[in-house]
């Protein structure tokens, strides 16, 4: 993967230009907004370059490419910076040929952006520990399965940009009821190996009877 | 609604690029149960064409009419220009809540504060309009970006706001150039009838939205 390399902190030197012909990527392995960005670098064959940011210790040189030092960040040969993960996604589809990734209708375009909206409506509703408030209610449980297996993959959040989910998540654990039910790591991978083959023992995997 | 920046976006678009369209407004504080129907939000704008197709969040709806209609482009064709336009746009997202919170102030001691607030913002601006060395935000020539922000900037007279841009004098002259625009100009509310609308605003009236007709 072309983003296994350590991150680079305080103290270390600043990158070179870069080379025609690429583009390179400000990143960290584990950011969900960077992903969204390397998806679609991977997605449209997009020949680039990543370089991880030690978010907790972030280099000095660092804040000529972004005033707050936030990753994503794209960074052209003509030295043209780009920032915030989903205009840097447009940019790419937009100045990369291929396969576009947005649709050509007007309309359809506005769809996936109103999803978007919707979407941060979700991570930005909170202003409680719950999503109704200062208990657990019907809201928290129906959105829970979805964060759960997210969270068992250990990638549900970023360090700094979801801590009110980070939150929600750690107080979900704490509830009896979600507690009682929580997948084991291992079995649901295992689960998920064995069902992305169309095996169907899959459905019994980790049954001891 | 007459008075909702959001939606005056999307007039100054809709007039900037002469498309044909009609206007309904919603009473924001007595919406009708239909209204739902166009917007699971309950806000303005909302677009909807003859196709029955409903665009809403007024960002969007701009981006949509440009893409959607012919004539002038406000947005550019050049990827990292447009991507440019964009990452001022985030810059300007902390303005708008800013505004209505000096507006709702229950005391002068938070107008200071919220004032203090409010020049780092627009230090902002005046930083892109700086570095770019051009009068508006997107080159020389008024687009898309001008349009999204400036609904605010006519509100900073009403609410005697105006001394935020003094020590901001591209953002001051930028302003004044805006007002020279036919789509800007065509949709100036006079400031008496603004002030009319804030007060009954304020006191949750339900006729503040038809103030002054």
């Amino acid at each position: 993967m072309e983003d296994a390399t350590r991150a680079l902190g305080k103290g270390t030197l600043p990158p070179g230009p870069v080379p025609e012909g690429l583009i390179r990527v400000y990143s960290m392995r584990f950011c969900p907004y960077a992903h969204r960005t390397r998806l679609v670098l991977r997605a449209k064959g997009i020949r680039h370059e990543v370089i991880n940011i030690n978010l907790r210790n972030k280099p000095e040189w660092y804040y000529t490419k972004h005033p707050f030092g936030q990753i994503p960040v794209l960074e052209n040969s003509k030295c043209q910076l780009i920032y915030e993960s989903v205009i840097a996604c447009e940019y790419l589809d937009d100045a990369y040929p291929g396969r576009k990734l947005y649709p050509y209708d007007p309309y359809e375009r506005a769809r996936q952006k109103m999803l978007l909206e919707l979407f941060y409506k979700i991570l930005g509703y909170q202003n409680t520990i719950f999503f109704g408030g200062d208990c657990i209610s019907m809201i928290d449980y129906l959105f829970w399965p979805w964060f759960e297996r997210l969270d068992v993959y250990g990638i549900a959040d970023c360090l700094n940009h979801t801590p009110a989910l980070r939150l929600w998540t750690a107080a979900m654990k704490q509830d009896p009821t979600v507690c009682a039910l929580l997948i084991d790591k291992n079995i649901f991978l295992g689960f998920l190996n064995l069902y992305f083959q169309n095996n169907p023992d899959a459905f019994d995997y980790g049954l001891t009877c | 609604m007459r008075f909702c920046p959001f939606a005056q976006r999307t007039r100054l678009v809709l007039k900037a690029k002469g498309i044909r369209h009609e206007i309904i407004n919603i009473n924001l504080k007595n919406k009708p149960e239909w209204f739902f129907k166009k917007n699971p939000f309950g806000l303005v704008p909302v677009l909807e064409n003859s196709q029955g197709q409903l665009i809403y969040e007024s960002a969007i709806t701009c981006e949509y009419l440009d893409e959607e209609y012919p004539g002038k482009k406000l947005l550019p064709d050049d990827p990292y220009e447009k991507a440019c336009q964009k990452m001022v746009f985030e810059l300007f997202s902390k303005v708008p809540s800013l505004v209505t919170s000096f507006l709702r102030r229950q005391n002068e001691e938070d107008c200071y504060g919220l004032k203090e607030e409010l020049w780092k913002e627009l230090n902002k601006l005046e930083e892109v309009l700086t570095n770019k060395k051009t009068t508006f935000f997107g080159g020389n020539s008024l687009s898309m970006i001008d349009y999204l922000i400036w609904p605010w900037f006519e509100w900073l007279e009403v609410l005697e706001l105006n001394d935020c841009v003094d020590h901001t004098p591209k953002l001051k002259l930028w302003m004044a150039a805006m007002r020279e625009d036919p789509a800007v100009s065509a949709l100036l509310t006079e400031p008496k009838v603004l002030r009319g609308f804030f007060n009954l605003y304020l006191q949750n009236s339900p006729e503040a939205c038809d103030y002054g007709l």
